[in-house]
């Protein structure tokens, strides 16, 4: 028998609020559904990281009104990559008319203040929220995710939502993870550096609330796959690096991940950048950057898996994406959640539901679009082979020598043999599987 | 019997930071003083040892009914709460004014328990202030209650001893950190806590009309930190100037 | 300033809640397994660290519950929880 009031147990139990938690509670309270989220920082936000940036297109639309009041920091009005050599770069910034005019495609966010709005947002809608609370554990009988235990209590509910993040130990222990594959997950690192909001915008030509996110790729991870990020926020700039796991474990110069960082904000493109700000946080999280192949088992009998514990963040190359899928898959929980509730049916099969929503939605669409964008884009070549050879090509075309200069042909015709232009072909051609 | 814990609502400390040796406040979650929930859990201890309710009395600003959740959850059954909208930060002497208006409201009181001094200003008056407008005894810098028939039994932190002192009740008691470890709510204490009954008041309601405060904070900086910046060449320089210094030669 | 005194200043920018125990614990008799030297590697808070005696060692100040960790060690080697609730770090810009 299904639970109608908390004496008994609750309707539904969502562990973890962060974005997907709380989208999935938002729309459950909204529809009147007796919702409780359970977080175990002090505030939504506390525990939560990310690079900073969010892309609204895809939500926009099952989020209309909600988003309108959100506290991003900056639109994304300017998109910028640099190409680091070991000391050379190369820098191309992209305008367009689409990013600078509303509605805009995406924001700058920090999580504390973000996670904690929507936190408020949905217990205005009447969903319970009991922060500083950690779950210990799914109470299973059966096979069927009963409900969680948390404090020494057992809290019973018709369904649980997996939202506690890529290391999800709600979907591990209801037996819905995959083993832990290191290639599959990388690390982000970053700084939260403080600045005037003035020197911001003068400093990267932006206009009022405008913002710019940077990404830098090559000697910046030491050609290990990932790469820099750089988003301007209102008043400060968030810094840092996403480096595979796996390529850290094996790299043989032993590179240690916080250096990296370190070395990154001591390159002079960087350092003038972040001139004059003062570091105020230092963060680090990591990403399940695995995509469709390496997403886990998204639904049980009595459970469903969202946001980064099902797997939902992409890297495809010009960005790493998350936080729209966990809003996403967030909401198409709850709408399952509340078919399940209409058919008094908490199962397995009913909940299946969830799958074909997300199939049919830009979530499964795009990680099956992306689904080799890892393999082909962990490639040294990428990381280190072209952004020298780039690098190596802008020196000498730039060079006046003191004697005679060669003509800009033969320049560029030097570094592109035969070989060369093959191998570069056939990279192009990997490329076209993303 | 019916204890009163006085708390105050403050910013969560350890998310304070110093800019420009200004402490920066937006967006800092409020929470209640670390004195303030032994206080509670003291009143808690002797409510389950003999029955009667815990009310607690605090002040301070909007956001103060989520703030009292905390309480409610650790095993308060009620809460009397004073929104002072108006006021920075509210002079011991006016909060001692609001506390008693508001305990002497609650009816037949047998124990008011209060934190030593407040996490953030730490004046250490309220408790006392608030006897005196109550006319009963005060017993301060307790670390120890015991209950027998009717009276207390309170150990007293000294710097150099302790006193044990019996009280005749009702009393006022402001105790130290060491007396007891906070309890920390379950899930269901958390919830439940949403439900226990409120009572809101304004201090304007309260009081009629608040008085002006008199002591006025000018400016509040953090100290400054000046590091000496001294530059050695050699390792044996460096063990002349630590021993300049001080640092190094000492037993 | 050395990086690892920089990490260090930097790990103190944070807000940390005590917790009443550490919530990482290298498993029995794995303190030499050479998958673990690779924690050295990976942890952004550079919490692990080699003793002359071969042995990895882990401190359990400025933890950022990032779970490299645990993705680079699994559980063959750590007994990895969050700590309970209302401690550990907690971010004030995340």
């Amino acid at each position: 028998m299904p639970y109608q009031n908390e004496n008994d147990g609750f309707e539904v139990i969502v562990v973890g609020g962060g974005l997907a938690g709380l989208a999935a509670a938002y729309i459950l309270a909204d529809r009147g559904v007796e919702v409780l989220v359970l977080e175990r920082g002090d505030y939504c936000g506390a525990k939560n990281v990310t690079g900073g940036r969010i892309y609204l297109n895809p939500v926009r639309e099952i989020f209309s009104q909600l988003l309108k009041d959100a506290p991003f920091e900056r639109h994304i009005a300017h998109e910028e990559v640099s190409l680091f050599a070991a000391s050379r770069s190369l820098t191309l910034r992209y305008d367009g008319s689409e990013l600078g005019d509303p509605p805009y495609q995406s924001y700058s966010v920090l999580r504390a203040k973000f996670d904690r709005w929507l936190a408020r947002q949905a217990e205005k809608k009447g969903a319970m929220l009991a922060t500083k609370s950690r779950v210990d554990d799914v109470i299973l009988e059966n096979g069927v995710v009963k409900g969680v235990r948390a404090g020494g209590e057992e809290l019973r509910a018709n369904v649980v939502i997996a939202c506690d993040g890529v290391l999800s130990l709600v979907s591990e222990r209801a037996g819905l993870r995959k083993d832990i594959q290191p290639q599959y997950y990388a690390v982000g690192i970053k700084e939260v550096i403080e600045m005037d909001r003035k020197a911001i915008e003068n400093r990267f030509n932006l206009e009022g609330e405008e913002g710019v996110a940077r990404l830098f790729m090559g000697d910046v991870t030491a050609g290990m796959f990932g790469g820099g990020f750089l988003y301007t926020n209102l008043d400060s700039i968030s810094l840092g690096l996403v480096v595979s796991i796996k390529d850290l474990l094996e790299n043989q110069r032993e590179v240690i991940v916080s250096d990296l960082l370190e070395r990154f904000k001591q390159r002079s493109e960087v350092s003038l950048l972040i001139k004059g700000g003062e570091t105020v946080e230092y963060s680090a999280h990591v990403i399940p950057e695995g995509g469709f192949n390496a997403l886990n088992s998204l639904y049980g009998d009595g459970i469903l898996v969202a946001g980064d514990a099902a797997g939902f963040a992409l890297n495809i190359g010009v960005t790493v994406r998350g936080m729209e899928y966990a809003l996403a898959s967030g909401y198409y929980a709850a709408q399952t959640v509340l078919h399940a509730r209409e058919k008094g049916d908490y199962s397995r099969a009913t909940l299946g539901l969830y799958r074909q929503l997300l199939e049919d939605s830009f979530v499964l669409k795009d990680f099956k679009s992306f689904r080799d964008a890892l393999s082909v884009l962990n490639s040294p070549r990428l990381f280190q082979h072209y952004p020298e050879l780039l690098g190596n090509i802008l020196r000498d075309l730039y060079w006046i020598p003191p004697g005679p200069k060669d003509r800009l042909y033969s320049t560029v015709r030097r570094y592109l043999g035969v070989r060369e232009v093959w191998q570069a072909l056939g990279d192009v051609r990997r490329m076209s599987k993303i | 019997m019916n204890i009163v814990v006085a708390m105050k609502q403050i910013p969560d400390l350890q998310q304070v930071r110093i800019k420009n040796r200004k402490p920066i406040l937006d967006d800092v979650p409020l929470t209640f003083g670390n004195i303030d929930r032994n206080a509670l859990e003291a009143a808690v201890l002797i409510k389950e040892q003999v029955g009667g309710s815990v009310t607690v009395v605090a002040a301070g600003k909007e956001g103060l009914e989520d703030t009292v959740k905390e309480a409610l959850a650790a095993g308060a059954d009620q809460a009397y709460l004073i929104i002072c909208n108006e006021q920075e930060d509210i002079e011991s002497s006016i909060s001692a004014k609001l506390l008693a208006e508001a305990i002497k409201q609650l009816g037949s009181v047998d124990l008011v328990l209060f934190g030593e001094g407040s996490g953030d200003n730490y004046s250490s008056q309220v408790g006392s202030r608030v006897a005196e407008l109550l006319d009963l005894p005060q017993v301060g810098y307790v670390e120890r209650i015991e209950l027998t028939a009717g009276e207390l039994v309170v150990t007293r932190s000294l710097e150099d001893g302790k006193e044990v002192v019996q009280v005749a009740l009702p009393a006022v008691l402001t105790v130290v950190t060491d007396l007891n470890q906070p309890r920390i709510p379950s899930v269901t204490q958390i919830l439940k806590a949403g439900r226990k009954p409120k009572k809101v008041m304004s201090d304007q309601e309260l009081l009629g009309a608040v008085p002006t405060p008199k002591v006025k904070t000018l400016s509040n900086l953090a100290p400054e930190i000046k590091r000496k910046q001294i530059q050695v060449g050699t390792a044996v320089e460096l063990v002349e100037k630590l021993q300049a210094e001080g640092f190094l030669g000492r037993a | 300033m050395s990086l690892t005194t920089g990490l260090k200043s930097k790990l103190g920018l944070n807000v940390f809640k005590e917790s009443s125990k550490f919530h990482i614990r290298i498993k029995e008799g794995k303190e030499k397994d050479p998958r673990l030297q690779k924690a050295v590697l990976v942890c952004p808070a550079g919490l692990y660290s080699q003793n002359p005696e071969g042995e990895v060692v882990l401190s359990s100040d400025g933890c950022l519950e990032c779970g490299t960790c645990l993705i680079a060690c699994g559980r063959e080697l750590l007994d990895w929880e969050y700590p309970e609730g209302g401690s550990g770090v907690q971010f004030r810009f995340g």
